[in-house]
């Protein structure tokens, strides 16, 4: 009866509030209406409780979520991927006078020293690709992984480049491109978030809640974040003393009285709230479900290294693949204490950078071998990579060299990796000079990954956009080339 | 799909038909009605701000007329066919027809175009940008049976000329429920209520000023002016410090709205109040106004970049706030749609670019301030010691508090405003394409062109910017800010759009009732926003029932006719406040540094941990929201979760959204189930009958009795509930968590008054 009532309202008026936005700016775009741009065909969402349903995407998408694990700090892709034997051999050399001119630095004054690696590097795979021995799990991956070695980005502070890299803009106010997503995809299970953030390692990632608000979308696409202590989302869990039963039953209470209140009111939102009610009784059994990886056999634990109970890159790799397997459209996972300027033990290239890499390499190497031993990856990209890269210089802050090994924040030039659904398959894209400064070719820039990460999920980058301030938003801004040497 | 997207049109139709009479065969054509809507659609993106495809653009009247790089005239006023505008959307080869891609424009369209320029091409400023008409009619009410002010009027003919009918207004313990939420922010006082709706020995208008000078009101509007501030507790971005002094600004603010500063002097001293001679304190604290941007406090930054950030914020948020302007197009380049250009960025810049804050971690500069309300307790207390020395009276217990209470009283450090001597001005440049490294022309302070000039008998300051936002030539600023204030009663602006009254912006649904509010608000109240809240309060539009009919949803489904009253979900705000007042937990204690009510473990642990949140003791839990600390990188998380803003920029409306995580706070959070079990020892003193406490709780909740079907709903519930926790024992002692006798039967109760909290009629107005 209910669901008749509603639906009869779906088709006779329009609901108000995020709906309501949605259509106001649809009446002012028609000709972009005609012309499909997703700002008017979301309006799908425009219903709150379908919000999250399922939408068309613009095309055949290759892959149906993503996990995207941010390296919060910016490691060093010196130390990692970017095999460059030549600064080894010019360690303690003085910079290259070209190298500065005209450039910026966060904290490089004056002429720094390059600074060489301590790490062996060694080809991997059938495909080749150098990996240095502080990844040991993931060399065995390389071939399922595809390469991106000149990354670039617009900003060297880390807020502000953590707020590029997911929103597209330096500046807080701008929806994350999980809030785009699920905006513009919904998510496949309606009983979970369909856009999830899990945070592990030293403090947090400098942009804030920022980097997973949903700006000027409705509040309804921002990120849930799922903690590792206390409520896994906050208040899912009833108050002692009131049990699940109790609960339906007040929900059930609750939902009656308002459905008379509907036949009184007439306010459509009203409908939706009971149906909001609902959805939130299941979902308090379906979080905590999806989120008990006590349950998992223990080769699984063997393999990503997990200890339930515990805050780690490792448990949330593992939850990111349950995620994903439950149908959560967007996993954003960040860890952070990468950035290893060499002012101290911690921020150094061989203290805090060797642990970090101990935290991430078996759980990064066993989430792409899980996926793909469920045939998960075929449809689900995961993503790798920070903020920015290092410098090949040793960092002399304020001019004088720092007491530990250290690099500087970079923009010019970094390395990420992709791969799953639509990505080639063993591949590198790009190449750096010989010190890894400056990038030689295939340079991909933030919004062409961005443009290119939404492409693969169906969505064409130029059309998912939001009419705010009287102009069209989108995750590119007025940028974005799709990378189509990587797409498979 | 397909269903939709005819919905959609015949939506958009509806509202077209609506809101804008199209021409019809022996009307003159207006620009604005019946050619601007059609060249914003098709032409702007090339011939507009950002690009002058052929030399020919639409944006500025003479760049319109002037002769294009073909040589030819795009219009020639008064030939149409001597017109290459018409003749390339007449063209049949697709290589040379307007608009390049996409249809053609409808055949109905070209003809408008065509008839304008048939007669005379009349150009005509955006709407907004003219003054409203001083000598306008205001409708007459007398013949308006149903009409109590002229607001009524104009929503009267407008719902007269579509044959529809406004609705009764709605019954007493409804409206003075949504009147005292719309004013103050809180359910209406016992004394009212009682006054009111039983024995009636207080009029409606009698309650509508007793609201209005309550204290509590300018703590609720104070949420609403905060939004635009951007005031938060913090700095923002990486470490998000605390600002521990610059809730002294919240609370001007609050005191400002509770005097009814009158709106003009309210906007010059928070832009400029440094600036105003002999500038007293509290006008210095206004200009905090401006120093709530973000101060980028990582390593590594470069201060010179974010103090440029701080800048632009300022001068986006002044126009966005004051004028409805997005001039944040324009730092790039010129507006895509407005009359705005590129260079008018900067020279609206040059305002703000002499201040002396340059994005350092101190927050230089600073000014060590009292709050309004400390500056009174201070003077109060010190009146009282003088007299008492005067009279030798210092040896007594009284003395001696009051003095160590007059002690007690200490300013804190504010970041304001302030500038350098004007010798020793900034200079500022157009930066090429919005790069602040690429530095072009120098521009001196000045406003936009398209908008009333500036006296330029001496050089001009923020001072300047600031009486000319409040200048009566200013056609934006009183529709801008009347707007607003609708906007938050009706749940919908008159321009719904309230922060975009650019063309790209919704066009009013009632235009002369916006300009009669905006002329009334500046020449009668004097820019008082008390006498024009009353207006919109007294009026019989507001005082419509909410309910919709299934027609009126068809016809009106936003209430963009006024045929309704507001209907609206509570802001979270006003959620949470009105929980703890329903519980009689809410404490009256007013103004003083940002709270820290409960919030879950481990919130603050993915921002950076400089500041830790340590819950306020004693009844410090239970302030009203405007008090809670805000840290911009995570805010209060039932406040994001009802579309609450982080404070990090400014924003105009909130969107309103309805979710699931909203059901797991009022359900779940523990200030909510800490109101329930409050509210379930009030129901259990007042009555020892179920069926007496559950009408104690919906009354104090929603001022009248439940009706029969609620009633035994939940005393239904209440029963399942008590035989279940007779069961469960464990489970009431869980809950109640100390020694209650009558465990289950309040156990019981405690999610009863859980259930009424959830109510649909308890979270909407």
């Amino acid at each position: 009866m209910k669901r008749k009532l509603y639906n009869e309202l779906i088709d006779t008026h329009q609901n108000y509030l995020t709906r309501r936005h949605f259509l106001r700016d649809c009446t002012l775009g028609l000709g972009a209406l005609a012309l499909g741009t997703m700002g008017c065909s979301g309006s799908e969402a425009d219903d709150p409780t379908e919000a999250l349903l399922e939408k068309i995407s613009h095309y055949v998408p290759r892959a149906r979520n993503i996990i995207f694990l941010h390296m919060a700090g910016g490691p060093s892709q010196l130390e990692l991927f970017d095999y460059k034997p030549t600064l080894d051999r010019l360690d303690g050399e003085i910079c290259p006078q070209s190298f500065l001119e005209g450039k910026r630095f966060a904290f490089i004054r004056g002429v720094p020293s390059m600074l060489g690696t301590r790490v062996n590097f060694n080809q991997y795979g059938e495909s080749g690709a150098w990996v240095s021995d502080l990844l040991p799990h993931f060399q065995d991956a390389v071939d399922d992984v595809c390469f991106l070695k000149a990354m670039q980005t617009e900003e060297f502070n880390h807020a502000p480049a953590q707020l590029f890299m997911h929103t597209g803009h330096a500046r807080s106010g701008r929806p994350s491109m999980g809030s785009w997503v699920t905006y513009g995809l919904g998510s496949p299970n309606k009983n979970l978030p369909g856009f999830v953030v899990m945070v592990s390692g030293q403090s947090a990632p400098s942009g804030g809640k920022s980097l997973w608000g949903s700006g000027f979308l409705p509040s309804l696409y921002q990120g849930v974040e799922f903690r590792s202590q206390g409520d896994p989302v906050l208040y899912v869990s009833n108050p002692n003393g009131i049990d699940r039963e109790l609960r339906g039953k007040a929900i059930e209470t609750i939902s009656k009285i308002n459905q008379r209140e509907f036949e009184e009111v007439g306010d459509p939102e009203t409908l939706t709230r009971i149906s909001q009610y609902e959805l939130a009784f299941r979902m308090q059994m379906t979080v905590p479900e999806a989120t008990d990886i006590s349950k998992e056999p223990e080769y699984i634990h063997k393999m990503y290294g997990t200890e339930p109970g515990q805050r780690s890159f490792a448990n949330n790799c593992l939850l990111a693949r349950r995620l994903v397997e439950r149908g959560v459209r967007f996993v954003q996972l960040y860890h952070r204490g990468w950035d290893s300027h060499g002012s101290n033990d911690f921020e150094s290239l061989d203290g805090g950078f060797l642990q970090r890499c101990n935290e991430i390499d078996q759980p990064m190497a066993a989430l792409l071998k899980d996926l793909k031993q469920r045939g998960l990856l075929d449809s689900t990209l995961v993503v790798w990579g920070g903020e920015f890269g290092r410098t090949p210089m040793q960092e002399n802050r304020g001019g004088k060299t720092n007491k530990f090994r250290g690099r500087d924040h970079h923009k010019e030039a970094f390395t990420m990796w992709v791969a799953g659904a639509g990505i080639k398959k063993g591949m590198t894209l790009g190449e750096t000079d010989e010190v890894g400064y400056a990038p030689v070719s295939g340079n991909v820039h933030v919004h062409d990954l961005q443009a290119t990460l939404l492409h693969l999920l169906g969505l064409d980058h130029t059309k998912l956009t939001y009419p705010f301030q009287g102009r069209d938003f989108r995750l590119t801004d007025v940028h974005g080339e799709l990378v189509h040497d990587i797409m498979a | 799909m397909k269903n939709k997207i005819y919905l959609f049109l015949s939506l958009a139709l509806g509202l077209a038909g609506l809101s804008q009479c199209s021409s019809s065969a022996d009307e003159r054509i207006s620009y604005n009605r019946d050619i601007r809507p059609i060249l914003n659609r098709n032409c702007l993106a090339c011939h507009g701000g950002v690009r002058q495809m052929g030399g020919f653009s639409l944006l500025f009247e003479e760049e319109a007329f002037d002769t294009t790089e073909s040589g030819k005239k795009a219009i020639v006023p008064g030939r149409h066919r001597a017109s290459e505008m018409y003749r390339r959307l007449v063209e049949t080869n697709p290589e040379v027809r307007m608009p390049p891609d996409g249809d053609p424009l409808s055949k109905k369209e070209i003809d408008l175009i065509a008839r304008w320029i048939d007669e005379g091409a009349k150009w005509e400023k955006h709407w907004a940008y003219i003054a409203p008409d001083t000598a306008m009619t205001v409708p007459d009410i007398a013949e308006i049976e149903w009409a109590k002010n002229p607001i009524d009027g104009f929503v009267w003919n407008k719902l007269e000329s579509l044959g529809m009918q406004p609705e009764p207004e709605a019954s007493a313990p409804v409206l003075l429920r949504r009147l005292s939420l719309d004013l103050i922010g809180l359910p209406p006082s016992e004394n009212l209520r009682q006054a009111f709706l039983e024995d009636q020995s207080m009029t409606y208008e009698q309650v509508v000023d007793s609201l209005l000078a309550s204290p509590q009101y300018g703590e609720h509007w104070a949420s609403m002016w905060l939004d635009l501030a951007r005031y938060g507790d913090s700095q923002g971005y990486q470490k998000d410090k605390l600002r521990r002094n610059i809730w002294r600004y919240r609370d001007w603010v609050i005191d400002a709205f509770n005097r009814d500063m009158p709106f003009d002097q309210f906007t010059v001293e928070q832009i400029a109040g440094d600036l105003l001679p002999s500038a007293d304190d509290a006008q210095v604290l206004a200009t905090a106004f401006h120093r709530n941007t973000n101060t980028n406090d990582e390593g590594g930054t470069d201060d010179e970049e974010f103090r440029l950030v701080a800048v632009m914020d300022r001068l986006n948020t002044t126009y966005e706030v004051w004028q409805g302007v997005t001039m944040s197009c324009v730092q790039c380049h010129s507006h895509p749609y407005d009359p705005f250009r590129h260079q008018e960025f900067y020279s609206s810049m040059a305002f703000f670019n002499n201040t002396l804050d340059r994005d350092l971690t101190s927050e230089f500069p600073r000014v060590n301030l009292l709050s309004p309300a400390q500056k009174r307790e201070k003077d109060r207390l010190g009146n009282y010691l003088e007299a008492k020395r005067a009279d030798g009276d210092t040896v007594t217990t009284e003395f001696k508090d009051k003095l160590d209470a007059f002690m007690a009283i200490q300013p804190g450090r504010v970041p304001v405003m302030q500038d350098f001597h004007p010798d020793s001005s900034r200079i500022t440049r157009v930066f090429d394409r919005g790069n602040w490294l690429a530095l072009t022309d120098t521009v001196q302070p000045d406003v936009p062109e398209v908008l009333p000039q500036l006296s330029r008998d001496s050089l001009v300051n923020r001072l300047d910017l600031a009486e000319w936002l409040v200048n009566p030539d200013n056609p934006l600023t009183s529709r801008v800010i009347v707007n607003r204030f609708w906007g938050r009663i009706f749940g919908n602006g008159i321009v719904r759009t309230v922060e975009d009254f650019g063309s790209q912006g919704e066009p009013p649904s009632h235009p002369k009732l916006l300009d009669w509010m905006a002329l009334r608000f500046m020449h009668e109240h004097e820019w008082k926003l008390k006498p024009m809240l009353k207006d919109i309060v007294m009026s019989a539009t507001y005082r419509q029932s909410g309910k919709i009919s299934a027609e009126k949803l068809k016809r009106d489904p936003y209430n963009a006719l006024l045929s309704r009253g507001p209907r609206v979900r509570l802001s979270s705000e006003q959620l949470r406040d009105q929980a703890l007042y329903v519980a009689g937990l809410l404490s009256p204690k007013m103004y003083g540094p940002s709270v820290m009510p409960y919030q879950p473990d481990g919130v603050w642990d993915v921002i950076r941990q400089v500041a830790r949140w340590e819950t306020s003791p004693g009844d410090d839990r239970h302030r009203r929201g405007v008090y809670t600390m805000i840290r911009k990188t995570s805010p209060y998380p039932s406040h994001l979760t009802f579309d609450g803003t982080s404070r990090e920029f400014c924003v105009s409306r909130r969107i309103r959204t309805n979710t699931p995580l909203q059901a797991m706070v009022t359900l779940n959070d523990p200030v909510y189930t800490e109101a329930a079990k409050h509210l379930a020892v009030n129901m259990a003193e007042k009555s020892s009958k179920p069926a007496e406490q559950i009408q104690y709780a919906y009354k104090r909740a929603l001022l009248r009795p439940a009706d029969d079907f609620r009633l035994r709903e939940l005393v239904d519930f209440y029963e399942e509930a008590e035989e279940h926790y007779q069961q469960h024992p464990e489970e009431a002692k869980a809950l109640l968590a100390e020694n209650e006798t009558k465990e289950p039967q309040l156990a019981a109760l405690v999610n009863v008054a859980s259930i009424i909290l959830n109510l649909d009629e308890l979270i909407n107005k």
